[in-house]
């Protein structure tokens, strides 16, 4: 962990786990780990904010869950998107999108001393 | 999840919350297993990456929390296992539990008593259609606004006629009493409540007969006709329908009843039994200088016409009436006032005051139960801090502190209802007969509404204070404090101070408000009446059945006149010397006011040959009270000067009067009055001679000195007058000395002997209906008592408590200090300053308060001022001294304090 972790925004942190979920059903920590893994270790999931995250997103009714068992066939809750969370995984993701490169061309052009 | 649905998981999650914290537990276990596994496969050993996993992941207890938060039942189950818990902790401290709901009942139920009556008098409506547009317009002398009279005949006609605001204008005589026969032979009278209705009246009100019809225009203008009320029908007629078209026999004549009014109803005189049509005209002839003024008008406002409204149009048509009838009208104005405000107003003023009274006792309670509250925080500050160490935030604290105390309030609501439902069916059952609506007094849904926000107001409001307490200090702190330190819940020992200063400010208002109370009642009963009530009973015979009087056409001012036959002066002093001869009858006189009975006849009077003042409030007047010989001798009133009336005094021999001391010293105030002669203003009366000067005598006990007063023999009356004079007259009471008990069977055989025709009604102890007289009076002053010994007791529970509690506090610093030496007088100083600082604090404001506040019972006061120095000084001294005895006696466990063991327990 030499690398410095970024925490994350209000909000952000519920596309990640969205848009992980995308990908297919998965309990807690593999979603932790794999949002870990896929951001080049940058990003590090308190599970102290993904579990409320999770229950609160699963209130919403983005996500639902049901038992399941793991590679090493031990017990866990696998959460998976809805309809609706999926719709709102797209409109999240433009919308993120939108900003990012909104701000990555302010950015950008202020450097260049525009 | 759609929302039926999440409403059903949360309920459900209420019935399941364990599971669901188990299965949070074992998503939580795995997370950490593979976390641990993750570090172990970076090369640590199993127990060091377990701690790890565990470090990183934090607190598990506050993500169950979190996760049943949102998972589970949320607030929903929160409520309820806060509930749980409140009831636990309830049951775990029974004492302070009882303690606490006994006091708050007590507080509770004595408002919802108080409500109860508010409710059922001052909101709720009267029961007639659209009641809150029935109005009564009164007349009022200019000089005295606040007296409220019927007006004269000439008020109504022109009010009835001129009015536009109005959709009917009735008049009414609210007080008449007639004997009614149950046919036109005269068979089984007896003597009724009536009262005199004009034919608007059935518009204004709009209750219609349950039986048959109000008298209309169809019938004869020269008959009577009569409704009946319902009791009457069933009493007299059992029932029967044949009661219409039925003619009874009235002391007035011939009488048709035409209806029969539902049970209940009623119009200012719950006692009326008959309502007669009458006819209201101007009066013609003479204007008389007394005009009777006997019509009360009741009118029914047009829809949306405000009070406002309706009075201005009254004082224009005010005007116009002394324009018209300068003679009778100058000097007075009209007021309008809801019909409800004219039930209500006698009472109105005492309940709001009792409900304030209360209110007061119901915040003494709660400084109680918050003390209680307090010092009982002290113990839980350890159980808090932990929960709050382990991550219940303020808001889950302060919330379960509210719930425990609204559900102590609750409890408390409950069993404060079934005092108040106790308490009232005891009102119901002995409270005043005369109370207006006595009947319709009941506890209904508003009154429950009342109760169960005064619970949860309280429980508000006193749970509040303590957990703003709890919640405002570093809890943390708690943990680390020991018993030891000096300062421990020093803020909230001055919290609890505050609460002692406000209770007994609060104690001493009432118990000085009540003190006025009773101290006007101790001075009433001191009143002299001026003659020996002991032993006198008094009984009435009504003569006034027609058969003793008859009509004579008007009077010059316009009313009946009726000529007195000559036999009854006789008969009645032959009842009167057969009553003599009655067992235990030691002397019998005859009057037409009892003594202390009510309200005696005014009469306006002059000097002989000077004209009587033009206008009545100019003019001298008296209370007349027409007797028989040995009136004096009978009450034993003393003679001041002259001569009594005696059996001498009659219709052929010059007309005598006898005077009181009142009246001599303010009409005679440098002569000696025997020998005047003084005209009263009645028809065909001669200039009497004075020939005696009698004591003063109290006709009211609410007075405190006597009015002028006269006493004419009933022989020499006049024998013919107005009727309403005369009907007044023709009802005979026979006041009667006795020895002993009076033989009742053997007086009514002796009047029957003498006039078999003759019932004797009403046979009453002077020192009875004295007594009923300050009835109201007693149950203020004993309600307002009740209420300050309440609140005086629980200012004593307070003090105790405090003052225990800081005893036991600091104890090691006593224990120290006995040990260096102190001795008990040191010791005590100690102890006692504070809680002397409070007393005199709290009885300072509440002498301060109730200087200000005392005013608002002014009218109950009778003799003494608002700010009586006697009573104000009582109240404090004994406040003071029991307030002193619950500083002391805790005060004294300090001293038996054995400094070895107060140190040794740390």
């Amino acid at each position: 962990m030499a690398m410095k972790e970024i925490d994350l925004l209000q909000g952000t942190l519920d596309l990640l786990v969205l848009k992980t979920l995308g990908a297919g059903p998965m309990h807690g920590y593999r979603i932790a780990s794999k949002i870990h893994q896929l951001s080049a270790d940058v990003l590090r999931i308190e599970e102290g904010s993904l579990y409320p995250a999770l229950y609160r997103m699963e209130q919403k009714g983005l996500i639902e869950s049901e038992w399941g068992l793991t590679d090493t066939a031990r017990r866990a809750r696998f959460y998976k998107l809805t309809r609706k969370g999926r719709r709102e995984m797209q409109k999240e993701t433009e919308s993120w999108v939108r900003l990012s490169t909104a701000v990555a061309r302010v950015l950008k052009a202020l450097e260049q001393g525009a | 999840m759609n929302v039926p649905s999440r409403i059903w998981t949360r309920v459900k999650a209420v019935f399941t919350g364990r599971a669901i914290h188990r299965e949070i537990d074992e998503e939580m276990r795995l997370h950490l297993d593979l976390l641990a596994e993750e570090y172990a496969h970076d090369g640590m050993t199993a127990e060091e990456a377990s701690r790890k996993a565990r470090r990183r992941f934090g607190n598990t207890l506050l993500m169950r929390e979190r996760g049943l938060d949102v998972r589970g039942a949320g607030l929903l189950g929160d409520l309820i296992r806060d509930l749980a818990y409140g009831l636990r902790v309830l049951r775990r401290n029974p004492w302070f539990t009882a303690v606490a709901v006994l006091t708050l009942a007590i507080a509770i139920g004595a408002n919802t008593v108080i409500f109860s009556l508010v409710n059922s008098l001052l909101l709720r409506a009267l029961p007639y259609p659209n009641a809150d547009r029935l109005v009564v317009i009164w007349s009022t002398p200019r000089n005295h606004p606040e007296q409220k009279f019927p007006g004269t005949s000439g008020a109504y006609v022109l009010l009835r006629d001129n009015s536009r605001l109005f959709e009917a204008i009735g008049a009414a005589r609210l007080y008449e009493a007639f004997t009614v026969a149950e046919n036109s032979n005269g068979a089984n009278w007896e003597r009724v409540q009536a009262q005199w209705f004009t034919q608007e009246m059935a518009a204004v009100l709009g209750t219609r007969p349950m039986l048959g019809r109000w008298p209309n225009d169809g019938d004869d203008i020269n008959d009577l006709f009569i409704v009946i009320s319902y009791g009457l029908w069933q009493r007299k007629f059992a029932g029967s329908p044949d009661v219409l078209g039925k003619k009874v026999l009235l002391d007035l004549g011939v009488a048709t009843v035409t209806g029969v009014m539902p049970p209940g109803f009623e119009v200012l005189n719950p006692d009326a039994e008959i309502w007669i049509r009458q006819t209201v005209t101007l009066p013609h002839g003479p204007v008389p200088r007394s005009p009777n003024r006997i019509f009360t008008a009741i009118g029914r406002l047009k829809p949306s016409v405000t009070l406002e409204q309706a009075q201005s149009e009254a004082n224009a048509i005010a005007m116009q009436l002394v324009e018209q009838l300068p003679e009778v009208q100058r000097g007075w104005d009209m007021k309008v006032e809801s019909l409800q405000d004219v039930y209500v107003g006698r009472i109105r003023k005492s309940l709001l005051i009792f409900q304030g009274a209360v209110l007061f006792v119901l915040v003494i309670a709660c400084a109680n139960v918050a003390g209680l509250l307090l010092a009982q925080g002290v113990a839980r500050r350890k159980e808090l801090a932990i929960r709050s160490a382990i991550g219940s935030n303020r808001w889950r604290i302060v919330r379960q502190l509210m719930v425990e105390t609204v559900l102590l309030a609750l409890m408390a609501g409950l069993v404060g209802l079934m005092f108040a439902s106790a308490g009232l069916r005891a009102f119901i059952q002995f409270g005043p007969p005369d109370f207006p609506r006595l009947s319709e007094i009941s506890m209904d849904v508003r009154v429950f509404g009342f109760a169960l926000l005064v619970s949860l107001v309280t429980g508000f409001v006193f749970g509040l204070m303590p957990s703003m307490q709890v919640s405002r200090r570093d809890l943390m702190a708690a943990l680390r404090e020991t018993s030891r330190s000096a300062t421990l819940g020093s803020q909230r020992q001055r919290l609890r101070s505050v609460f002692v200063v406000l209770q007994i400010s609060l104690a001493v208002v009432l118990l000085i408000g009540s003190g006025l109370m009773v101290r006007s009642l101790l001075l009433l009963n001191m009143a002299q009446v001026g003659f020996t009530p002991q032993g006198l009973v008094t009984l009435q015979i009504p003569f006034s059945r027609s058969v003793y009087y008859k009509g004579a056409g008007n009077t010059p001012a316009g009313g009946l006149m009726v000529e007195f036959d000559s036999r009854l002066s006789k008969l009645t002093e032959l009842i009167r010397d057969r009553l003599k001869g009655v067992p235990a009858v030691e002397s019998v006189t005859v009057a037409i006011t009892p003594p202390l009975g009510g309200m005696p006849r005014r009469i306006t009077f002059g000097r002989e040959n000077t004209p009587i003042a033009p206008s009545e409030h100019e003019a001298w007047t008296a209370e007349w009270y027409p007797v028989t010989p040995d009136y004096f001798e009978t009450l034993k009133i003393p003679l001041m000067r002259g001569r009594t009336i005696g059996a001498g005094d009659t219709s052929s021999r010059r007309a005598v009067i006898v005077i009181n001391s009142a009246l001599a010293r303010q009409f005679f105030p440098n002569d000696d009055p025997i020998g005047r002669r003084i005209q009263l203003d009645l028809l065909d009366d001669q200039p009497r001679e004075i020939i005696g000067v009698a004591g003063d005598v109290l006709q009211n006990r609410y007075d405190i000195s006597a009015q002028p007063q006269v006493y004419v023999p009933q022989d020499q009356l006049p024998w013919r007058m107005d009727l309403n004079i005369a009907r007044q007259v023709l009802v005979k009471t026979f006041i009667i000395r006795t020895s002993g008990a009076l033989p009742i069977a053997a007086v009514q055989a002796a009047v029957r002997e003498i006039d078999p025709t003759a019932a004797i009604s009403s046979v009453r102890t002077v020192e009875e209906y004295a007594g009923a007289q300050l009835q109201d009076l007693r149950q203020s002053a004993a309600l307002l008592t009740m209420f300050g010994t309440i609140s005086a007791l629980l200012c004593v529970i307070g003090i105790f408590g405090i003052m225990a509690h800081a005893v036991m506090q600091r104890r090691n610093e006593i224990g120290i200090r006995i040990a260096l030496g102190a001795s008990a007088a040191n010791v005590l100083r100690l102890v006692l300053r504070h809680g002397l600082l409070l007393v005199t604090m709290g009885l300072g404001f509440g002498v301060a308060a109730a200087l200000v506040i005392t005013r608002v019972i002014q009218t109950f006061l009778w003799g003494i001022t608002p700010t009586d120095p006697v009573t104000f000084m009582v109240v404090t001294v004994a406040l003071a001294a029991l307030a002193l005895i619950a500083c002391y006696v805790p005060a004294r466990r300090a001293l038996r304090i054995d400094p070895i063991i107060a140190l040794r327990i740390e």
